[in-house]
């Protein structure tokens, strides 16, 4: 009696496998928590080449000081011994807080400085008291796409 | 005889199919993965990459990745250290002060634990004092000018702004 018992236990479970089950309970809770509480977002990070400054600080290049400045008609590109740009601000959107024709712009304006000075690598983006956190990183960005990639901060003090 | 048989051989599948269960070993092999996965990304993430719920980063084109840093959030009504609120947004605009004196203070305690840890491991890697800023995408930048001035005059020298990369 005994030994038929034995030999149907065997049978049940001839391979001997591990109850996996109560583990899979457990991954089962874990995943779901962890990827909820997960944020999968790309996080960069924009090196400042300077912190912000008074306009009577020293430039991050003194050869071309090179500068776009915000004002509330649009962005004007300035350097020494260059003619000052303006570009227009065209109209700027939530999602893009520099409007495309004034970036595309910008980018031709800058382009052409960085061909004429090709060692320059600095520019202050120069802005008003006003001027939102996201058009900022925008004209950042522009200026590297440019060629520029050293951004310091300055304000004017302007209510732009 | 055939249809005992059969029979007997359908009742020989039953059982089998009974004995057999769920083949859990390469679901097991998923959620391991899967598991290992997600660990990682919290693991190398830390806490530059995880923006407070009321922050809403830029985005930008930057492809230089988030150093591992002192971060200073800042949300359009508080400024957020370590998770804390160290200052209001209303209090700091209505100061004329070019710096934050509350931030200021954090910061100090927080370079104070740095220069301790670097005290007490003089053979690890120097940490470099830096600071994250992960600032809401519409703040003003008479607010973000203050947290800079502040975070430079405590002794961080190098600045970082923290921003989303667009794809």
């Amino acid at each position: 009696m005994a030994r038929g018992h034995a030999g149907r236990k065997r049978s049940l479970n001839p391979e001997g496998d591990l109850n996996l089950l109560p583990l899979m309970n457990i991954f089962i809770v874990l995943i779901p928590m962890l990827l909820l509480s997960a944020v999968f977002l790309e996080i960069r990070a924009i090196e400042m080449a300077g912190g912000p400054t008074s306009s009577a600080a020293q430039s991050p290049s003194e050869a071309l000081d090179l500068a776009i400045r915000v004002t509330a008609d649009g962005y004007v590109v300035t350097g020494e011994g260059l003619a000052s740009r303006a570009v227009p601000r065209g109209t700027p959107t939530t999602e893009k807080p520099v409007a495309d024709a004034s970036s595309a712009e910008l980018a031709r304006v800058l382009g052409e400085i960085v061909a004429a000075h090709p060692d320059n690598r600095d520019i202050r983006i120069v802005a008003g008291s006003r001027t939102r956190y996201d058009e900022i990183v925008t004209l950042m960005d522009i200026a590297r796409a440019a060629g520029l990639p050293q951004a310091a901060l300055e304000g004017d003090g302007s209510e732009v | 005889m055939r249809r005992a048989l059969t029979g007997r051989r359908a009742k020989l599948a039953k059982r089998l199919q009974m004995q057999q269960g769920l083949t859990l070993t390469s679901m097991m092999d998923i959620l391991t993965t899967l598991l290992l996965f997600v660990l990682k990304a919290f693991v190398a993430g830390g806490e530059v990459s995880t923006p407070p719920p009321g922050v809403t980063l830029p985005t930008s084109t930057a492809e230089a990745a988030a150093a591992s840093s002192v971060v200073v959030a800042i949300e359009r009504d508080a400024i957020i250290v370590g998770g804390e609120r160290v200052a209001m947004v209303r209090d700091v605009l209505a100061d004329q002060g070019p710096a934050i004196p509350l931030l200021a203070s954090r910061l100090v305690q927080e370079r104070a634990q740095m220069d301790a840890l670097a005290e007490r491991n003089p053979d690890a890697k120097p940490t470099p004092r830096m600071v994250t800023i992960q600032g809401d995408r519409e703040i003003e930048f008479r607010l973000l000018r203050k947290v800079m001035t502040t975070v430079q005059e405590s002794g961080f020298e190098d600045v970082a702004l923290a921003v989303i990369k667009r794809s």
